[in-house]
Order: structure tokens, then sequence, then C-alpha cells
């Protein structure tokens, strides 16, 4: 939501820092307003989704924001790709750590670069406890990076999407395994 | 001269040489004036950085022409803490309806000021608007913008000089260079 609306409890500094950019330049933006399951299980529940930081309305847009560690930045690249894999029509935008330093620097707010990334930056206030399951912790528990032998197999697709959805907007149905290619990733590239 | 000697220490690499970007210029003063043929235009400059761009360019463009100048506050400056809000600083000095208009850019990086530039100068009604900025740099654009004239389509680099700063200085060399980390590091 923009700042007329009210501010949402951003989980990193990094993130209230580009709303106030895009504030600035009047650019309306909403804070993680959807949600896309990205991995289901054999009894096509989710597993796995993806919720990017902001949506521009006005440029149909997702950004998402990383300037964490290099472990992190290769697992949610994973995401990413997935994403694109499943919904190809969604455009989205990977700032990483180093081009959030280059816009600070753009903008010359180098100083504050050590306050706004890394884990210095993050969830700053604390965000309120979420008493629901998250996508994201059910994925690591049953469907880790490197599943443990006997664990669940994680199904890429095209298992229809039953799982939480947040915000007002409507997505197509996934694109079946083999339709059309990943579409390459946006961004710098990082480091 | 010393003080150009000192600054162009600290430069990394010349990324476009005075002769390269003179002779881009001119190219694109004749594109300009080739598809403006029997029309005048209205050059509007985007403050500070366009400024050596605007005035080698309207010099290669053989046709009728006003200039005008904008400035917009920029993000991170005086006015962010105050207003939080982009701000005209400086408007036209003369209507620009029904004209027709090519706005110019020094450089467009994430697009958001020239996304703001576009709808201010759309809702002044001009026959015609179109964009031309010296340097595109792609990497971390947010708004896509169709730009009609792009001198020179450049890497993900912190670059300085020909108008562009860092700081508010380094607008007065005469080429592009890329700005070594050192420098904008040891300004925190």
């Amino acid at each position: 939501m923009s700042a007329a609306r009210g501010r949402p409890s951003f989980a990193h500094a990094s993130e209230a820092e580009l709303a106030r950019i895009l504030d600035f330049y009047d650019v309306r933006w909403a804070y993680e307003p959807d949600t896309y399951p990205i991995g289901w299980n054999l009894e096509g529940e989710v597993v796995e989704s993806f919720s990017p930081d902001f949506y521009l309305p006005d440029l149909d847009l997702y950004v998402e924001l990383t300037t964490l560690r290099q472990k992190l930045v290769r697992k949610k690249n994973r995401k990413l790709r997935r994403l694109r894999e499943l919904y190809p029509d969604i455009r989205i935008k990977l700032f990483y750590a180093r081009d959030f330093r280059m816009l600070m620097l753009k903008f010359g707010r180098m100083a504050l670069i050590d306050e706004l990334t890394g884990t210095s930056g993050q969830a700053t206030p604390p965000r309120p406890v979420d008493p629901r399951p998250q996508p994201v912790a059910i994925a690591e528990a049953v469907a880790p990076e490197r599943p443990a032998a006997g664990d669940p197999p994680v199904v890429p697709g095209p298992m229809p999407p039953r799982g939480r959805r947040r915000g007002r907007r409507r997505h197509p149905a996934p694109v079946s395994a083999g339709d059309g290619r990943p579409t390459p990733l946006e961004g710098s590239g990082g480091s | 001269m010393t003080q150009n000697v000192d600054l162009e220490a600290d430069i990394g690499d010349v990324l476009l040489t005075e002769e390269v970007i003179a002779a881009k210029v001119r190219e694109l003063g004749r594109q300009i004036s080739a598809d403006y043929a029997g029309r005048s235009v209205t050059l509007v400059s985007v403050l500070k950085g366009s400024l050596p761009f605007m005035a080698d360019l309207m010099r290669e463009i053989s046709l009728p022409l006003r200039i005008d100048l904008m400035e917009v506050s920029s993000y991170g400056g005086a006015t962010t803490e105050s207003s939080g809000l982009v701000r005209i600083m400086k408007d036209l000095s003369a209507s620009i309806a029904g004209e027709d208009v090519l706005l110019v850019e020094d450089i467009i990086d994430t697009g958001l000021t020239l996304n703001y530039l576009l709808r201010y100068l759309r809702g002044k009604n001009p026959a015609s608007l179109r964009i031309c900025t010296l340097l595109d740099k792609p990497a971390r654009r947010l708004v896509d913008i169709p730009v009609d004239y792009v001198g020179f389509r450049i890497p993900d680099q912190f670059v300085v000089g020909y108008g562009l700063d860092f700081g508010e200085r380094y607008r007065n060399l005469r080429f592009v260079g890329v700005l070594r980390p050192e420098v904008y590091g040891a300004a925190d």
C-alpha cells in the first residue's frame, strides 16, 4: 500500500527504503500483496510459495529485494526461476544487494548502507508473529533443498494450487511442465 | 588544470572519450534534424546533468528550435526529508502546448525521474513528446519507457563526467568515466 494508506510492517529496512523511494517518485506500490504457489506435494497441497516484496500496479511489475547473504540469494534465485516457469506472464525484477547499494549511491544515501542491508537491516520494527503456518516453513520441513530419504517429494507441477493465497489478484493457472521455457531472470545479476 | 587533474585521479576507467561523445552527439543531431524536418522543436533539458549534452546537441540540430530548462528534486536531496515527494524545482519558462517537445536527459537509470517528468509534461498538452538521452543504463530499470534517441547503452557502473556528478563534482569532466569505488566508499 502506498504511504497515504499507512505503512505496512516491512521485514527489512531496505524494503522500507524502497517504499520511500517509490513514494517520492509517486509510484504506487503494494507490499507483499500476492502469494504464488510454486511447489506442491503429491496430495496437491502447497508446500512452497513465493510472495514478491512489492507490486507496482501502474507498471504491472513485482520487485523483490534481497540484501542478505549468498546462501539465501541462491535460494531466492531458485524460487524466482520456479515462479517464472509457472507464471511466465508475471513481470518481476530482482534487486540484489549490489543493486540496492548502487541505488543508495545514486541517491547519495551511502551512509545508510550498513543499517539498510544485510542482517542489521532486518525486521525493524519486529513484525507481529503470524500464528498461521507459513508455506516456506512447511516447505523446509517437508521438502528441504536436499530431501532426506523417505521424505515425500515436492512435485514441481502442474498440480492445481490449493494453498493459501492473499490479496485481491487472481492468478492464471500455472503452466504445465514442458510448456514454454523459463523466462530469463531480470535484474542486474548481482555482484 | 590542477583541479581537473585531481578529479581525473578519481576516475578508474574512461568509458566514453570526449571524441566518442562528440561523434555521437553529431549523429544524434543529424537524426533529430531529419526526424523533425520541416518543424520546429522545443528541447527541454533536465538539469543539471544534461546541461553539457544539451548545449552540444542543440548546436548539431539544424532546425528552428527553442530550449527550456527544468529541474526536479532528487530522492536523497534536501527536499526528501521535508516533503517526501518529488518536486519541480524549476518549471518550464514557456508553454509547450501544441509544441513538439524533445526531453533531453543525461542518463536514464531506474526511469523513476523520467516517468514522473513524462506524466507532468503530458499534462501540458504538447503536440508530441519524445525522449533523447545520452546514456541508457537499464540494469536497474523499474519503469520501462520507450526512449526515442539513445546515445550509448552503458553497463552497470557508476559513471561521472560530461554533466554527470557524484556529490555535485565531476560534471565538468570532458569525458564519461567510471568513478573508482574507493571514492564513493570513502565518502560515507
